[in-house]
């Protein structure tokens, strides 16, 4: 048991500390984060740590963690297509790996495994072409046969019955699930102790833009000068950018997920079918965490559909059949913002100052504390770590996209 | 009469004359038809039924509504059953859940023992070191949490699917929602009324009480129930679904509805009316848990719905008029009231007065502090409130000395109401606190949404049923159908809504005590709630979140009030401001089976399916259609056709009919290829792309004459390249054509190898003598005496005819020419033979060999794109791409040891002593196979542009060996060198 919880048992009656505290907003921060998620909150964390630099507002719009931080499936991996995205992730997932001992604050990083499931001949060959590229970079990750799959999934059905049997899969130990909202208060908790504002309940407004360069942003609260701005938000990403005049090609569509009551542990692994569209886990609680691919239409909406409902239940139960009587609980849907190669664009932009971390996708989550690192690294050195170079925002201009779209059918 | 149970009576459900005996826990239990697992249980004196989810409390129903999770057992091969809407069926087999090993001696109810050191979000605080010990404590938690199990035995069951329109769609069929679905249906809307219960009524069902009804008749609300019921039954334009909860609404009024838990109602509504209720609310007090605490209309619903005694001796909290006729009731039904703790000072003085002619005592400004007991409630504590204290809402203290203990059985508590906002949320409706209602009042609602009743906060009937009424003439009138609610209609309403009596207290919570339960799914205490607001977790979504309040199987119905109300108290600010957490659906838990339906894959057969079957084809999935693999052998498919002729269905391909004055010039657009000058009877290899310039689809385009083009795309491709077109042609290409994807209506079949013609040549009246057919050309005619095109072309380097025909003449083309082709020797091949002949050649195959990232330059099509065009899909991008140059370049290797096949995926490497492994990836392997025609490991693979020259050697990482290959000359196999 820890010595917190101890404390606080012994002495009930004495309210426990707060996590993070309310500050007046200060008319000049050195450097606002526009966005109150793990992104923009591990940005300030490893700003205020690695860095020194702690004169930082994070200003968030509604609470913290309420955008598409507090709503993935908070499914973890590595095990990538390209050799730019390997290394990226990888680096995500050690950090992860040690975020609870580092923020003192158990984020419930999960390695239980991760299994993409292959059912056509031709997602056979991907796992096999994923599996070559990770070995090689010293990822864990390898080709799997379907008795192995059952072994490690019992509920799985890997008969000829599901419309699309299961071939195989790609298994990558390392992978697993993480809770999501733990990360983004562990970052709030640990970035506030170290003397960065969070400003939640502040809606950025407008960015004041002189010459060419930052120099103020305006929120619902009054104006903050600065010469530094990280849009660090997801779904409103564009909208954030064009208030500095800088335009994103992103387009933003709903993702749904939902998860069912709770159940005694019966599944370890996270499945991933790119065929059937869905992937599962189970979380702590109990509860079966699903999703599947984002909504085809361009929206805002956080609308869950009933047609997505009743064609991930449809999907779900080809393959874990003695699931029909499980329910669904909770419903719901968060914003993602798709690049046109399915990569995010992190780091300056043509205007001096205002740096952005977003478009985002699908994988968000899976990179705050990478992203965080080195877009931290970025503001406090003023040079583009190797790490996030291939993800600039002027590829789309010089026609240097990025591979990660080959595999992207059902990317967590 | 049986024991435990009340005389006969018309409200009760159950047929006393028709037993039915079930097992709980192992051991037989009698209830009769129309009992739920919980009333049966209860009246045989069952008082446990299952273990709560943190601490493992013992819990039975609280509410019986179908709504909390106090009862939820697993029932046959079902997982958390709510016990006190489940039916009592014969050798229904229930069982507890979340107990080890058993229900009475659970061992992880030890774990409440530690509660002071498990405040809300524990498990973030500690666990952490030493860090490998994770994996262990995370199993011990995960095993501790989940409520039901599952089984590989469950059957895999289908539901149906029903899709409804209504007019009028009323959800509950409470005195509100049946006024409103007869005045609508009077005026002549088709009226579709959801009710979540076996019965129509609502509370008035399980109530005794007179009612006043519009005429100003007085009668028990129980014969009004059954006098509207019979009404609604009666009315023709009234479909009632009873046993259906209605659980979520989507857009444009798009209802989701569950029925008796085995089918989908989908229905489409014009309008809505929602009467679904109020959810009773718990008053917050240590032990408030205990088994025989209850809920006031719980009791009700057992003693009047089920005819069975909720105690023998109990004790009534009230704060409404609902109380005390709950004191009267029990009294009446024999049992011993020991006394009624009125939170007020001035309880209704009627009721008052009859309380106190049968002898019960109402102890005003009361309130119960504590239940006592181990497994079920046997003593509570009550005490007069402090004159400090609120009376109806917030925190209240008891002055010490006026503590008494009393000895009972039976706690009912009946404090007031919670309207059922969650689909009124769904719809699109807003509600704002109301503290002097004490509950949210809709302030919101959008066009053609309507609430009437407990969930608009008019919790009088008579006023419910004016209500209803009116908002059902509205609705009609909206329809086109009368006028709408008189204005008399609408004041009469008005008037009653604002001067009916509140019936509520807000959320009350008793100071003192660890175990005071805010949320029984979750085990959330008033102390979590404190210490979560403390920690900063302030706003009630964070508090959610952190605390895991209402995020358990009721999702809040019952904790709601009571949450937003001791959040505000934590935060110091008033309840209006909390707010409260946003409403999804589905409002009910739906089972996964009921929103699947019957499964719905499909399957696409091609016009020769059996055929191949018959003849032993090994089938692959292929997109939704099944192709042949092989047929057994497929080495020797390949060299058969090489050296003979084969046959192979190639009727997967998508194929389009475009017609009109400007199909070159969509293709022009389409494709990266020139197409202008392509005559007819002539034929075209064509690559598409995206904007991005890389290649998304292949296919021939048969120029047909007179305006007619016959297209094909990959099988794969066919429904995306129809996608796009029509986009473009919808959204700015203003061509003169029409487009139709024909993919399933002609059979397709390649006549492939050198004694091809011979064969086709028997059975066609197209000429194919010397060049009249030449390669990539086209002829219309007949094959097997039916209509038929022909197509030269190749993708196996032998001459290849492919025949197009009618779908439904496919297999009889297919036979003719198979039977033509016997003297010749003929083959069946599958697409693993294709597969090697197309390698052989050198062809790369979309999305194999290339992937998103792959340009034409990169696949030896430069010759292709025309960039001198002025314009077509990808161009910009390709321009750009022309210019930069390309890095990696698609080629064809050998491996050096002809019987070593990479695996397709296995990449090329250099080494590279600063890499993890020490190797660096230069390139892979897109394409590999056996050539039996060769008798060599062929392939195609991407490497550097600069070095891939025929003859460069490269080492390949083939499961884990290092093996070397070379770069050659493609094709691999030219049958005319040959």
């Amino acid at each position: 048991m820890s010595f917190t919880l101890l404390k606080r048992g012994l002495r009930p009656n004495r309210p426990p500390a707060p996590m993070w505290r309310e500050h007046p907003l200060q008319d000049h921060y050195d450097v606002v984060i526009i966005g109150g998620g793990a992104h923009g909150l591990a940005t300030a964390y490893y700003l205020a740590t690695v860095h020194g630099i702690t004169d930082v507002a994070v200003l968030e719009k509604r609470y913290i963690g309420s955008g598409a931080s507090g709503r993935n499936t908070a499914i973890l991996r590595s095990n990538y297509l390209t050799p730019e995205g390997i290394l990226f992730y990888d680096e995500s997932i050690k950090l992860y790996e040690n975020l609870a001992s580092e923020l003192d604050f158990n984020v419930m990083f999960s390695q239980r495994g991760h299994l993409t499931l292959a059912h056509t001949d031709s997602s056979m060959r991907t796992m096999q072409w994923r599996a070559e590229v990770n070995q090689i970079q010293n990822v864990d990750s390898r080709v799997i046969s379907p008795a192995e799959v059952k072994k490690l999934v019992p509920f799985i059905d890997t008969s000829d019955r599901p419309r699309y049997p299961i071939m195989g899969a790609l298994y990558h130990p390392p992978g697993g699930v993480i809770r999501h909202d733990a990360v983004v208060w562990g970052y709030a908790r640990a970035a506030d102790a170290k003397g960065v504002h969070i400003h939640q309940q502040t809606e950025v407004t407008g960015i004041d833009v002189e010459h060419n360069r930052v120099v103020a942003v305006q929120t619902n609260r009054g104006r903050i000068a600065t010469g530094t701005v990280l849009n660090a938000t997801a779904g409103w990403c564009s909208l954030i950018a064009a208030m500095a005049g800088v335009r994103l090609p992103v387009e933003t569509r709903p993702l749904q997920a939902c998860v069912t009551e709770p159940l005694k542990p019966f599944l370890d692994t996270v499945i991933v079918s790119g065929t059937f569209h869905f992937y599962l886990s189970q979380s702590d609680r109990g509860e079966l965490v699903m999703g599947a691919s984002v909504n085809p239409f361009a929206s805002y909406s956080t609308d869950a559909t009933l047609d997505f409902a009743e064609a991930l239940a449809g999907h779900v139960l080809e393959l874990f059949p003695s699931l029909a009587k499980v329910r669904l609980l909770r419903h719901w849907a968060g914003l993602c913002d798709m690049t046109p190669d399915f990569s995010p664009i992190m780091g300056t932009t043509p205007v001096d100052g205002f740096l952005v971390d977003v478009g985002w996708g699908t994988y968000g989550f899976k990179a705050a504390p990478v992203s965080g690192k080195r877009m931290a690294e970025l503001i406090a050195t003023n040079r583009t770590p190797e790490l996030i170079a291939p993800f600039a925002y002027d590829r789309f201009f010089t026609g240097q996209i990025v591979g990660e779209k080959g595999a992207a059918a059902v990317t967590n | 009469m049986s024991p435990g149970r009340l005389a006969v009576h018309p409200s009760h459900l159950i047929d006393q004359s028709r037993p039915v005996e079930f097992l709980f826990d192992g051991r037989t239990y009698k209830g009769f038809e129309g009992d739920t697992v919980a009333s049966a249980l209860w009246a045989a004196g069952v008082r446990m039924f299952s273990r709560s989810f943190k601490y493992h409390r013992p819990r039975a129903p609280f509410a019986m509504t179908g709504a909390d999770t106090n009862c939820m057992v697993r029932a046959g091969d079902e997982p958390n059953v709510r016990a006190c809407v489940k039916l009592v069926a014969p050798g229904l087999n229930v069982t507890p859940q979340n107990v080890w090993p058993s229900l009475n001696a659970d061992l992880m109810s030890l774990s409440s023992l530690a509660a002071r050191f498990m405040p809300a979000g524990f498990y973030y605080r500690t666990f952490m070191r030493p860090k490998f010990l994770w994996p262990w404590y995370e199993r011990v938690l995960r095993n501790a949490a989940g409520l039901g199990y599952v089984t590989l035995e469950t059957p895999s069951t289908y539901y149906d699917k029903e899709y409804g329109f209504a007019e009028l769609l009323v959800i509950g069929g409470g005195p509100s929602g049946m006024s409103a679905a007869l005045s609508a249906a009077g005026r002549g809307a088709r009226v579709v009324l959801l009710e979540e219960s076996p019965y129509l009524g609502g509370h008035l069902r399980h109530e005794r009480q007179t009612v006043e009804t519009a005429t100003g008749e007085r009668l028990p609300a129980y014969q009004l129930a059954a006098r509207l019921s019979d009404r609604v039954f009666a009315n023709r334009n009234i479909s009632v679904e009873l046993e259906t909860n209605a659980f979520g609404i989507y857009e444009d009024l798009w209802i989701g509805a569950a029925k008796r838990d085995t089918r989908l109602l989908k229905i489409r509504a014009q309008s809505l009316i929602l009467a679904n209720g109020a959810f009773e609310r718990p008053l917050v007090f240590e032990n408030n848990d205990l088994p025989g605490v209850m809920l006031g209309s719980a009791a009700w619903r057992l003693l009047h719905l089920y005819a069975t005694m909720p105690g023998r001796r109990a004790v009534v909290v009230s704060a409404n008029d609902d109380g005390l006729r709950v004191a009267i009731d029990l009294h009446a039904a024999g049992i011993e009231v020991a006394a009624v703790v009125e939170l007020r000072n001035d309880p209704d003085p009627t009721l008052a007065a009859a309380l106190r002619a049968r002898g019960i005592d109402v102890k005003v400004r009361s309130v119960v502090v504590k239940a006592h007991g181990r497994r079920r409630v046997e003593r509570v504590t009550i005490g007069q409130m402090t004159d400090e204290s609120p009376s109806l809402s917030g925190t209240v203290d008891v002055t010490p000395g006026t503590r008494e203990v009393v000895k009972c059985d039976l706690v009912t508590v009946s404090i007031g109401w919670t309207p059922a906002t969650g689909l009124l949320h769904q719809a699109g409706g807003q509600t704002a606190y109301d503290t002097t209602a004490a509950e949210s009042r809709v302030t919101q609602l959008p066009e053609r949404v309507r609430a009437a009743g407990r969930v608009s906060g008019t919790h009088d009937v008579t006023t419910a049923m004016a209500e209803g009424e009116m908002h059902g003439l509205d609705a009609a009138a909206e329809l086109g159908l009368g006028d709408g609610a008189s204005t008399e209609l609408r004041e009469k309403v008005a008037s009653l809504k604002a001067t009916q009596l509140i019936r509520n207290s807000s959320a009350v919570h008793v100071r003192g005590g660890k175990m005071a339960f805010v949320s029984f799914d979750e085990d959330v205490t008033v102390k979590d709630i404190n210490d979560s607001v403390a920690e900063g977790y302030s706003s009630m979504e964070l508090l959610k979140r952190y605390s895991t309040l209402s995020m358990g199987p009721s999702q809040g119905k019952y904790e709601s009030t009571n949450t937003m109300a001791l959040c505000s108290a934590a935060n110091d600010e008033p309840i209006a401001t909390t707010g409260s957490t946003t409403s999804r659906p589905p409002f009910h838990p739906v089972s996964l089976g009921v929103l699947a339906g019957r499964k719905m894959e499909p399957v696409k057969h091609t016009p020769m399916h059996d055929w191949h079957v018959e003849h032993g084809a090994r089938m692959m999935n292929v997109g939704l259609w099944k192709r042949p693999e092989h047929y057994g052998d497929p080495a020797e498919e390949v060299l058969t056709t090489r050296r003979g002729v084969g046959l192979i269905d190639v009727s997967t391909l998508g194929k389009l009919q475009v017609i009109g004055s400007d199909v070159p010039e969509l293709l022009e657009m389409l494709y990266i290829n020139r197409w202008r000058k392509l005559a007819p009877g002539r034929v075209r290899y064509g690559v598409m792309c995206t904007d991005e310039g890389m290649i998304s689809d292949d296919g021939i385009a048969a120029n047909l004459g007179a305006d007619r083009w016959y297209v094909t795309t990959t099988t794969g491709g066919a429904d995306g390249v129809y996608e796009n077109i029509e986009w473009n042609l919808q959204s700015g290409w203003t061509f003169d054509v029409h487009v139709a994807n024909v993919t399933d209506h002609y059979a397709a079949m390649n006549l492939t190898g050198p004694r091809a013609v011979d064969i086709l040549r028997e059975v066609t009246d197209i000429d194919l003598r010397g060049d009249a057919l030449p390669y990539m050309s086209v002829r219309e005619g007949h094959v097997a005496q039916v209509p038929a095109r022909v197509m030269r072309i190749g993708f196996t380097g032998e001459l290849g005819l492919e025949i197009h025909v009618a779908a439904g003449y496919g297999l009889h083309v297919w036979e003719t020419l198979m039977d033509a082709g016997r003297a010749h020797g003929i083959i069946a091949f599958g697409v693993e033979a294709q597969r090697i002949m197309r390698l052989e050649t050198g062809h790369f195959i979309v999305g194999q060999d290339t992937d998103a990232l792959t340009d034409p330059y990169m696949a030896n099509l430069e010759r292709a794109v025309r960039t001198d065009k002025p314009d077509f899909l990808g161009r910009p991008s390709l321009v750009h791409i022309e210019q930069r140059g390309i890095r990696s370049k698609l080629v064809g290797y050998r491996m050096l040891d002809a019987h070593v096949v990479p695996p397709e995926g296995s990449q090329i490497v250099v080494p590279d002593s600063t890499r993890p492994i020490g190797l660096e990836i230069i390139g892979r392997i897109t394409s590999a196979r056996y050539s039996p025609t060769l008798d060599a490991s062929i392939g195609l693979c991407w490497l550097p542009a600069d070095g891939c020259e025929p003859g460069a050697e490269f080492t390949a990482r083939v499961r884990g060996d290092l093996l070397p290959g070379r770069v050659v000359s493609l094709p691999h196999y030219d049958p005319k060198a040959g």
